[in-house]
């Protein structure tokens, strides 16, 4: 297997003359569990259905196990399972029967109907119908459709959209678990930072149809020292402004706070010491750590 | 190529189980035969010369076929097949089913086979409920004769044969239709209107190039009223022809389709 898992080489797609998506690069580690972010109507289930060639590729290249999709499809979707946008299900069916089908064409073992229901708690479901399931339920089944044959690449768009916060955490679990018992690949689609961050290995940050950001979630991380900013409120924010320009450094005024942007410690005492002087009482001096949330909304929004 | 075709067939009729589509072919195979057995329960004073006649088992055929050729066999062929292309848009699965490591032909192919399965089990099911027909009321009315000859000693299987042959091309068109519209309504609708004006074609001489009016020309050939139909000696070739060109272009339309699922 080749160290990336997946890649895409300058996919661009169009709906009309509207372009979707933007020359994406994307490389997704054997292995890893890869968060693939964005806000809605970013291009992230267009991306996936490329992956999965259920869009006919217009630009660009994708490459799964090191083979492109566009030659070798069946043989590459052999060993990938997918759950794309609303879970596939057929409501008039058991959630067995359900995996009875995708067993069938997977040709794997019957007993893994069994294994997969477990693993997703549904195993007690018997003869109820999928039609009376949960959406939580549903969307589990719909997992356990994607995990039935062993794939080395499970892809999954928005898995925990509807789940209640224990569901949730449930999903959550189940994919670490995956990846670090089976080694399987994940990517994982969703417009929550939060959630992403809590169990992906690397990060692709798509927004406006192109991919902002690719690498781990601590180089992702890394990103919080580049965008500190500090906060300054003082009796007079205005005077204080017009001091703190006379040294150079840039200012705005912003909800009644002077932001500043990144400045050593000896500047900010050096500004204190100033503001001081000019007899301003300095009320509030604080440094801002842009968290995960603010950096991708940062990414998404520029 | 065969076994990836095996499995997937095996799957999709798995998917049919207890579906609308599964129970609308049990009721309306056994329709006709309920009615023909209920009138005669209820008429059962006359039931004797009936049973009588030499050409017993030729009559009830004969009667059985007029609602199957005209209305039944062509409702079931437009109903079963856009019913069972519905279960994926029903259940959001063409998406899964595309991203299955099975090729679009084996996919077009195993749900048609499952289609054909289900209305050669709708004729299987109207064979045994004419059966019933004929000796359920000899069994429950006392004084009825038994009927000369079995049922047995009709053509059963060239007629079926070629009243399946002759529902083909509905089956092709509808699933063409089918395949393309998320909406249900939208192939049975068209359907609907496609029979309505095969029997507004059928007293025409262009009703042979009318693919809804195969089955009941099929029927009215032999008949007083149907003369101007016997001259159409070439029907179940065509339905067959047609049949085939309907399925291609619908395969055509589906494996070139720019969105799968």
């Amino acid at each position: 297997m080749t160290a990336h898992c997946l890649e895409t080489h300058g996919l661009t797609h169009r709906f009309g003359d509207h372009k979707v998506l933007s020359g994406i690069d994307m490389q997704v580690p054997a292995g890893s569990i890869y968060g693939f972010l964005g806000p809605n109507g970013a291009g992230k289930t267009t991306t996936l259905r490329l992956i999965l060639g259920l869009l006919a590729t217009q630009e660009g290249e994708i490459r799964i196990f090191g083979r492109p999709l566009a030659h070798d499809r069946i043989a590459i979707l052999r060993n990938v399972g997918s759950m794309i946008e609303s879970p596939s299900l057929y409501d008039h069916l058991t959630a067995a029967e359900n995996l009875r089908v995708l067993q069938l064409v997977h040709r794997c073992p019957e007993s893994r109907i069994r294994e997969v229901l477990d693993l997703v708690g549904l195993a007690d479901t018997g003869r109820k119908r999928a039609r009376q399931f949960s959406l939580g339920m549903k969307q589990r089944l719909a997992i356990a459709g994607a995990l039935l044959h062993r794939p080395s690449l499970v892809i999954l768009d928005e898995p925990t959209n509807g789940l209640d916060p224990h569901g949730i955490i449930e999903i959550r679990n189940l994919l670490v678990e995956l990846n670090r018992r089976d080694g399987c690949t994940i990517l994982v689609s969703s417009h929550l930072l939060s959630e992403i961050e809590r169990v992906a290995t690397h990060v692709g940050i798509l927004g406006r149809g192109q991919l902002l950001f690719q690498g781990t979630i601590e180089e992702l991380r890394r990103h919080r020292q580049e965008v500190l900013s500090i906060r300054v409120t003082t009796s007079d924010n205005g005077e204080a402004m017009r001091a703190i320009a006379t040294d150079g450094v840039s200012a705005q005024l912003v909800d009644g706070e002077i932001v500043l942007s990144a400045l050593t410690r000896e500047r900010i005492a050096a500004i204190n010491r100033k503001l001081n002087a000019q007899h301003l009482d300095v009320y509030e001096i604080r440094s801002v750590r842009n968290d995960l949330e603010t950096i991708f909304l940062n990414l998404v929004r520029e | 190529m065969t076994a990836s075709f095996v499995h997937a067939f095996h799957g999709e009729w798995l998917k049919r189980k207890r579906s609308f589509a599964s129970t609308l072919v049990v009721g309306g195979s056994l329709f006709t035969p309920a009615i023909i057995i209920a009138v005669r329960l209820l008429h059962h004073r006359g039931l004797a010369p009936i049973y009588a006649k030499p050409g017993f088992w030729q009559e009830l055929w004969r009667s059985s076929w007029e609602s199957m050729a005209i209305f039944f066999l062509p409702l079931a062929a437009i109903l079963a097949t856009s019913l069972i292309v519905q279960i994926e848009f029903k259940g959001n699965a063409w998406k899964q089913v595309h991203a299955l490591p099975v090729s679009a032909a084996v996919i077009f192919l195993a749900k048609l086979a499952v289609i054909l399965i289900v209305m050669a089990k709708f004729l299987l099911l109207f064979n045994a409920g004419v059966f019933l027909a004929g000796i359920v009321p000899y069994g429950l009315v006392r004084g009825v004769p038994k009927p000369a000859g079995t049922f047995f000693d009709l053509p059963l299987v060239r007629e079926n044969a070629l009243y399946f042959v002759d529902a083909l091309p509905i089956v092709a068109a509808q699933y063409l239709m089918a395949l393309r519209s998320p909406n249900v309504l939208v192939p049975i609708g068209a359907g609907f209107m496609a029979w309505v004006a095969a029997l507004a074609s059928i007293s025409s001489g262009y009703a042979i190039w009318w693919p809804y009016a195969y089955t009941t020309i099929h029927y009215l050939q032999d008949k007083p009223k149907g003369a101007h139909l016997a001259a159409f000696t070439q029907l179940h070739w065509l339905a067959a022809a047609t049949f085939v060109a309907l399925t291609a272009i619908g395969y055509v339309l589906f494996v070139t389709k720019k969105e799968k699922g």
